[in-house]
């Protein structure tokens, strides 16, 4: 199943579940297009990082938060990367890289700029110690995930 | 012309007018009743079964659902590949019955569905169907698709209609429609019920079959280790 929307798109492998949404759930910094993935049944009330989500993953599951920052932010030193990292390994992961510390599990955060667009690439694994079987499926579903480079506003007024 | 022929002709023009007025009449009910909004719902195109017991297409694999939500994410839901089973409640805003549907939905709490199933109502696409009519009928925390695509796939004939898929098989196991939230409780338990009580059987007779090939028979010692009471 492919989806896409806000210059996001996916391809949904099966087993796996994936929303794109645009809007006032972050703050002023991320105001602009979020994208989640799961290979578990995602709540319909999900905060942009996985909250009420996250909370709901079996050991063995995985959740794939891609948000984004505004533009300006992309010349700061937190976004110097350049394009989203596709592979994932095991050691890029720790407990201590979580958003909301959860007994077991781990995660990992990236900053980085892809097509002139600031994204935070947030993963998180229901149990670190489960890792070396969960991190090669969540690289089987990062490479399916295109940034599209952002629409001008003249065109944009003209849609 | 005699003036029995006579009396005949002015009855058969009475009783014309007769019949012109009823029509009329019936005209005018039928246009008001529709101008009231009834006969607006939507009805199924062809027959539909009255329960969700194995239907026509039970057996058919299933299909993964791809579409927007209400507040317009673009969304995907698996079904296929599941680790659960998965309800698809295909819905409308103009079906009256659907209305009880909703409200039992959106309730939260226990649907009293088999443990770790899981409900997906599904509308069609926002070129046929009101988003902002699903979006007043969607209780926050529903998992509502508005997908044309998935009425295809399934072969909905009309709403409500629901189909029950088995995440691990990836097929439709039930499918039809019902008019209360608990006819569907119902007969998706006992349809559950059903498919255990087949797979335990299997598994006895299996289990007969391999004994039996081994050559152990019922009453063979080695059935009863610690000796027959």
């Amino acid at each position: 199943m492919r989806i896409s929307a806000h210059g996001l798109d996916i391809d949904v492998p099966s087993g796996w579940e994936g929303r794109i949404r645009k809007g006032p759930h972050g703050t002023q910094f991320r105001s602009h297009a979020v994208l989640h993935a799961a290979d578990f049944p995602l709540s319909e009330e999900r905060g942009d990082f996985g909250s009420g989500a996250v909370e709901t993953m079996g050991a063995g599951h995985a959740f794939i938060a891609l948000i984004e920052y505004d533009a300006s932010s992309a010349g700061t030193a937190l976004f110097a990367s350049g394009g989203m990292p596709r592979e994932l390994r095991t050691d890029d992961f720790s407990p201590r890289q979580l958003q909301r510390t959860i007994a077991g599990q781990a995660g990992t955060q990236r900053f980085f700029v892809e097509e002139g667009r600031a994204f935070c690439l947030y993963v998180v694994l229901g149990s670190m110690a489960a890792r070396g079987h969960v991190v090669p499926r969540v690289n089987a579903v990062l490479p399916t995930i295109r940034i599209a480079a952002p629409i001008p506003p003249e065109q944009l007024e003209a849609m | 012309m005699t003036a029995l022929d006579g009396i005949q002709a002015a009855a058969t023009v009475l009783l014309g007018l007769l019949v012109v007025g009823l029509l009329k009449s019936h005209a005018d009910i039928l246009r008001q009743l529709h101008e009231l909004g009834a006969g607006m719902t939507e009805e199924p195109r062809r027959p539909v079964p009255v329960d969700l017991a194995p239907g026509s297409a039970t057996g058919a694999r299933a299909h993964d659902v791809a579409g927007h939500t209400p507040d317009g994410e673009a969304a995907a839901v698996a079904v296929l590949g599941a680790t659960h089973d998965t309800l698809l409640a295909f819905l409308s805003s103009g079906c009256l019955t659907c209305n009880g549907f909703w409200d039992a939905l959106g309730a939260g709490g226990d649907l009293g569905l088999p443990a770790g199933m899981r409900v997906v109502a599904v509308t069609k696409g926002p070129g046929d169907e009101s988003e902002s009519a699903i979006r007043e009928l969607a209780r926050p925390g529903q998992t509502v698709l508005m997908s044309t695509q998935a009425w295809f796939d399934y072969e909905v004939p009309g709403s409500p209609y629901f189909v029950h898929v088995s995440g691990a098989g990836g097929l439709v196991v039930g499918e039809g429609t019902a008019a209360t939230w608990a006819q569907v409780v119902g007969l998706v338990t006992r349809a559950a019920g059903d498919r255990r009580r087949r797979r335990d059987r299997e598994q006895a007779d299996q289990i007969d079959q391999e004994l039996t090939a081994a050559g152990i028979l019922p009453g063979d010692p080695s059935l009863h280790p610690g000796g027959v009471e």
